[in-house]
C-alpha cells in the first residue's frame, strides 16, 4: 500500500521516561520486548546524583563529577534545586535552603550566583540534568524521542510549568508531565496486573506524595493524592545534622559557614543509610577547617530524632484515604517509592498506618522512572498498549479570590482530570468596567495562605448598574493538569483567555533568549528537528485515518471518503517530497479538518458502545437519554452555582 | 453515564462506566489521532468527569437533582431549625476548636471521622426521601429534602476546617 510506505524509512525515534529527582535522577526506556530498563553510564551507574557544578572557565559539570566539588565550591555547585522550581526569591524555602549565594537582582524568580559573573535559576540547572540525561539516552539508544517526565503529585501548577520551562531548554519535547506515585504503580501495576486498591507511599529526597489508586484491568484510576513538597529524605539529614552541630559550639543564630554545613549534612546523611543495617553507628565526621566530629547514634536515638518529621506523613495519608471515600482496611497494597523509604523507622510507621507490610520488590530509586518509561511508550511509542490507561487527578484546589481575600474554589482537589469548570461573578461597584481576577491554589481558606498563580483583568465591560454584570470565569485543565483560566462577560460577549503563567514562571522572552543561547552553543539543527518531525507526524495521522477508514467504512458519508483520500494522497506526497515543515503542517491541518466529522461520529459509537457493554439490555434510546439526564445535571449544577453567586 | 436519575444510585456502577467510558474517551486513548479527534475528545472526556464529579459527591448530587426538579436551592436555605441538631453541631464545633487550640491533630481526626459516620447517616436519609416515592421523583417533600441540604452542607463546613486545621499542621 503505497499510502503507508512512506512511514517506513522514518525510525520513530525512541520514547524516554525520566524522574527528575531532588538528589538524584535517572532515564529509563522501553525494550522491543515491552520491559522498562533504566539507563546505566559507562561506569554501569543508574542515578544522577542531581547536582551541578558551574566551573570558572564556564563549563558545566553534572552529577558525580558536580558532586565531588560540591565541598571545595558550594557556591557554584547546585544541589536539589527540584526544592526551589517554581518558588519566589521571598519564600520561606528559599531561605531554608540555606547554603548558596543569591543572585539579589530584580525579578521574582530565585536565583544563584554560582561565581564568574554567572548567574542561574532553578530552571536552568534542572535543564542541565535533563540535558545530561537526554544525553546519556542518546549515547545508548541513538536516536532519542519525547520525554515523559515525572513530578511529585503534590507540585502546583507552578512547579509544573517550571519543569516543563526545564525541559523546553535542554531540548526534550514532553509527551507528559506524570505525577511520581502514579508513575510508580504503573510499574507495579504492569508487573503484577493484580487488581486491587493500593496506596503509593514516595518519601523522595525533598518531598512526600501519598497516592491512593484503583488498578482495573489496565486501567490506573487515581482515587486521591496528597502530600507535602516540603518534606523528604533530606529533612532526616538535617534533622540529624542538627545533633552534630551541638558539638561545635556556634552561638544561636550565628551563621554556620556553607563548606562546614554541607559536611555535616553528607555525613548526616551516610550515618542514616548506615543505621538503616546496623543498630548503633559510630559517626566521624572530618570537617573542612580540620575539625572533627564524634558522636555515637543509635538507631533508637535517630527514630526519636525523626519520628515528629514522620509522623507528618501520617495526617496526609488519612487525609487521602478520607478524599478517596476508603478506609484502611479497603487497601490491598501499599507501594515504597523513594530512597528514604529505606530507612526502618519509615517502614515500620507505613505498616502501622495501612494496617499492613509494604511492598518494595523494585527498586524504590528506580520505580518511578521505570513507570515512566511505559508510559512515554504508550504515548509515544510504535508498540501500542491498547489495554492501559492512565486517569489522574487534580492534586491542590483551583479557586479564585473574592471579597475579603476569601479563595472561592472553583475546582477541588482530587477531581478528575481533564476537566471544566465554571463559576459566574458579578460587579459589586456601579459603573464598573474592569474585573481584576487572581487565580490561585491550594486549600487553605484565605486567598494569602494559597499559592498565586496568576492575575489578570477582563476590560472594556460597559458601564451598568452593580450586581447587573455576569462574569462567566471559566477552568481548564488539561491531561497534563495545567490550567488555563478564560473569562466572559456574558451580556456584552467580551472575553479574555489566559494561559496561566504562574507568577514565578520564565516569560516567554526569556525561555526563547535560553534556547537560542543554547543553539548557538549546542549546534542544533532547529530546521532539520523540525521537518523530521513533522515527517513522523504526517506518517502518524496517515496511519491513523487510514485505519479508521477500514474499520468504519458504515459511517462514512457520500463521497467523503473520496475527499479524505484525496488530502490524503497530498499530504503523502508533500511528506515525500518537501523539504520545508511548514507546508507538510498545513497539509496535516487540511486533512485534519476534513476527516474531524468522520471522527466525531467514530467517537460518538465508542460511546454508545461502552455504556451499551456495561448496562445489560439497554437498548440505545435507554443510553440517549440517560446521556441527556447527565449533561443536564451538569447544567443544573452550574445554574446553581449561579443562582448562589448571585445570593 | 447511562444512571438513572435517583439519588441512591450504585457509587461502585458509577465508578466501572467512569472508568469504560474513560476508556474510549481519555485524550491519551487519542494521542496520536489528528488534531480534530483529540480535540472532540477532550471535550468529551472533560464532560464525563464533570458529571462523574457531581454524581459521585453527596451534595452535589443532591441539589443537581434537586435542580431538576426545579427546586434550585440556594445558599442559606434550608437551614437547619431542629434545635438538638443544632446543638449537637454546636458542641462538635468547640471540641473542635478546643482540639485545635491544643494542636491535637488525633482529636480533630477523631472528629472528622465522627462527622463522616453522621454525614452518612444524613445522605441514607436523603436516599430515601429521593427515592422513597414513585420512580421519576413525583411526590418528593422538597422541603424535607432541602432540610438535608442544609445539613449536609454544615457537615461539608465542619470537615473543610478539619481539612485547614490539618492543612495548617502540615505547614
Amino acid at each position: 500500500m503505497a499510502l503507508l510506505q512512506i512511514g517506513d524509512p522514518i525510525s520513530m525515534p525512541t520514547p524516554i521516561g525520566i524522574d527528575l529527582g531532588t538528589t538524584h535522577s535517572l532515564v529509563a526506556w522501553v525494550t522491543p520486548t515491552g520491559g522498562a530498563v533504566a539507563i546505566q553510564n559507562c561506569d554501569s551507574e543508574v542515578l544522577v546524583p542531581s547536582v551541578v557544578h558551574y566551573r570558572e572557565d564556564g563549563g558545566v559539570v553534572v552529577g558525580t563529577g558536580a558532586m565531588a566539588q560540591a565541598l571545595d565550591h558550594p557556591e557554584a555547585t547546585i544541589a536539589s534545586a527540584k526544592r526551589l522550581m517554581g518558588r519566589g526569591a521571598d519564600d520561606p524555602e528559599t531561605k531554608r535552603l540555606g547554603s548558596y549565594r543569591y543572585a539579589s537582582d530584580e525579578g521574582p524568580v530565585v536565583k544563584f550566583d554560582v561565581g564568574g559573573g554567572k548567574v542561574v535559576t532553578p530552571i536552568e540547572v534542572s535543564a542541565e540534568i535533563l540535558r545530561e540525561l537526554k544525553n546519556r539516552a542518546i549515547d545508548d539508544l541513538g536516536d532519542v524521542g519525547a520525554a515523559v517526565i515525572t513530578v511529585p503529585a503534590y507540585f502546583d501548577d507552578a512547579q509544573r510549568q517550571a519543569t516543563k520551562d526545564a525541559a523546553k531548554l535542554a531540548g526534550l519535547d514532553v509527551l507528559r508531565l506524570l505525577n511520581e506515585p502514579t508513575a510508580a504503580a504503573l510499574a507495579y501495576g504492569l508487573a503484577s496486573k493484580e487488581n486491587g486498591v493500593f496506596a503509593v507511599y514516595d518519601l523522595g529526597g525533598g518531598t512526600f506524595d501519598i497516592t491512593i489508586l484503583v488498578l482495573d484491568d489496565g486501567v490506573f484510576q487515581v482515587k486521591s493524592t496528597g502530600g507535602d513538597s516540603q518534606l523528604g529524605g533530606d529533612d532526616l539529614d538535617r534533622a540529624l545534622a542538627g545533633v552534630f552541630l551541638e558539638d561545635l559550639a556556634y552561638a544561636d543564630g550565628s551563621e554556620v559557614p556553607s563548606n562546614i554545613a554541607r559536611a555535616l549534612l553528607s555525613g548526616a546523611r551516610r550515618v542514616k543509610h548506615a543505621l538503616s543495617d546496623v543498630e548503633v553507628v559510630d559517626a566521624e565526621i572530618e570537617l573542612p577547617d580540620g575539625r572533627k566530629v564524634e558522636r555515637r547514634i543509635t538507631r533508637a536515638d535517630f527514630d526519636a530524632l525523626v519520628a515528629p518529621i514522620i509522623k507528618r506523613t501520617g495526617v496526609a495519608c488519612r487525609r487521602a484515604l478520607r478524599d478517596a471515600g476508603l478506609s484502611k482496611d479497603d487497601i490491598d497494597g501499599v507501594i515504597l517509592v523513594g530512597g528514604a523509604t529505606r530507612t526502618p523507622i519509615v517502614r515500620s510507621y507505613v505498616a502501622e498506618v495501612f494496617g499492613k507490610e509494604a511492598l518494595a520488590s523494585i527498586d524504590p530509586d528506580q520505580v518511578v522512572a521505570l513507570g515512566a518509561a511505559q508510559q512515554a511508550d504508550l504515548l509515544g511509542g510504535e508498540s501500542r498498549r491498547d489495554d492501559v490507561l492512565l486517569l489522574d487527578v487534580l492534586p491542590l484546589s483551583l479557586g479564585l479570590e473574592t471579597m475579603g481575600g476569601v479563595a472561592e474554589k472553583i475546582l477541588p482537589r482530587n477531581t478528575a482530570i481533564p476537566v471544566a469548570a465554571a463559576q459566574v461573578f458579578t460587579t459589586y461597584a456601579d459603573d464598573q468596567t474592569g474585573f481584576d481576577l487572581h487565580v490561585v491554589q491550594g486549600e487553605r481558606e484565605l486567598v494569602e495562605d494559597c499559592r498565586s498563580l496568576a492575575r489578570f483583568t477582563l476590560k472594556g465591560i460597559p458601564p451598568m448598574a452593580a450586581g447587573l454584570a455576569r462574569l462567566e470565569v471559566r477552568f481548564e485543565v488539561n491531561a497534563d493538569g495545567m490550567l488555563s483560566v478564560s473569562a466572559q462577560e456574558q451580556r456584552t460577549g467580551i472575553h479574555q483567555e489566559v494561559e496561566v503563567k504562574p507568577s514565578y514562571g520564565l516569560t516567554d522572552d526569556q525561555i526563547e533568549a535560553m534556547l537560542l543561547d543554547a543553539y548557538e552553543h549546542g549546534g542544533d539543527d532547529v530546521a532539520k528537528r523540525m521537518l523530521r518531525e513533522q515527517q513522523v507526524d504526517a506518517a502518524r495521522v496517515l496511519s491513523s485515518i487510514e485505519g479508521a477508514l477500514g474499520a468504519d467504512a458504515a459511517l462514512l458519508e457520500e463521497g467523503e471518503e473520496a475527499r479524505i483520500r484525496e488530502a490524503m494522497k497530498r499530504l503523502s506526497d508533500a511528506a515525500a517530497e518537501s523539504t520545508d515543515h511548514r507546508v507538510i503542517a498545513s497539509r496535516i491541518e487540511e486533512l485534519d479538518e476534513l476527516s474531524t466529522p468522520f471522527a466525531g461520529r467514530r467517537m460518538d459509537r465508542s460511546i454508545l458502545d461502552a455504556l451499551r457493554g456495561r448496562a445489560i439490555g439497554a437498548i440505545e434510546d435507554e443510553t440517549k437519554d440517560a446521556k441527556g439526564v447527565e449533561t443536564h445535571l451538569a447544567e443544573e449544577a452550574e445554574k446553581y452555582a449561579q443562582e448562589r453567586q448571585d445570593s | 453515564m447511562g444512571l438513572p436519575a435517583r439519588y441512591g444510585i450504585d457509587l461502585k456502577e458509577l465508578e466501572v462506566r467512569y472508568r469504560e467510558l474513560s476508556r474510549v474517551l481519555h485524550p491519551d486513548k487519542h494521542a496520536h489521532k489528528p488534531a480534530g479527534e483529540r480535540r472532540i475528545s477532550l471535550g468529551k472526556a472533560v464532560e464525563v468527569n464533570e458529571a462523574y464529579r457531581i454524581l459521585k459527591d453527596d451534595l452535589a448530587r443532591a441539589t443537581a437533582l434537586l435542580a431538576l426538579d426545579g427546586h434550585v436551592v440556594a445558599e442559606g436555605e434550608g437551614a437547619p431549625s431542629d434545635p438538638m441538631f443544632l446543638m449537637e453541631v454546636m458542641e462538635l464545633r468547640e471540641e473542635l476548636s478546643e482540639a485545635r487550640s491544643a494542636k491535637d491533630l488525633d482529636r480533630v481526626g477523631a472528629l472528622g471521622e465522627k462527622v463522616t459516620a453522621m454525614r452518612r447517616a444524613t445522605t441514607a436519609q436523603m436516599a430515601t426521601a429521593f427515592d422513597g416515592p414513585e420512580p421519576g421523583g413525583a411526590g418528593r417533600e422538597h422541603a424535607e429534602l432541602k432540610a438535608l441540604v442544609g445539613r449536609l452542607r454544615y457537615y461539608r463546613r465542619f470537615m473543610d476546617e478539619v481539612d485547614v486545621i490539618e492543612e495548617e499542621a502540615l505547614g
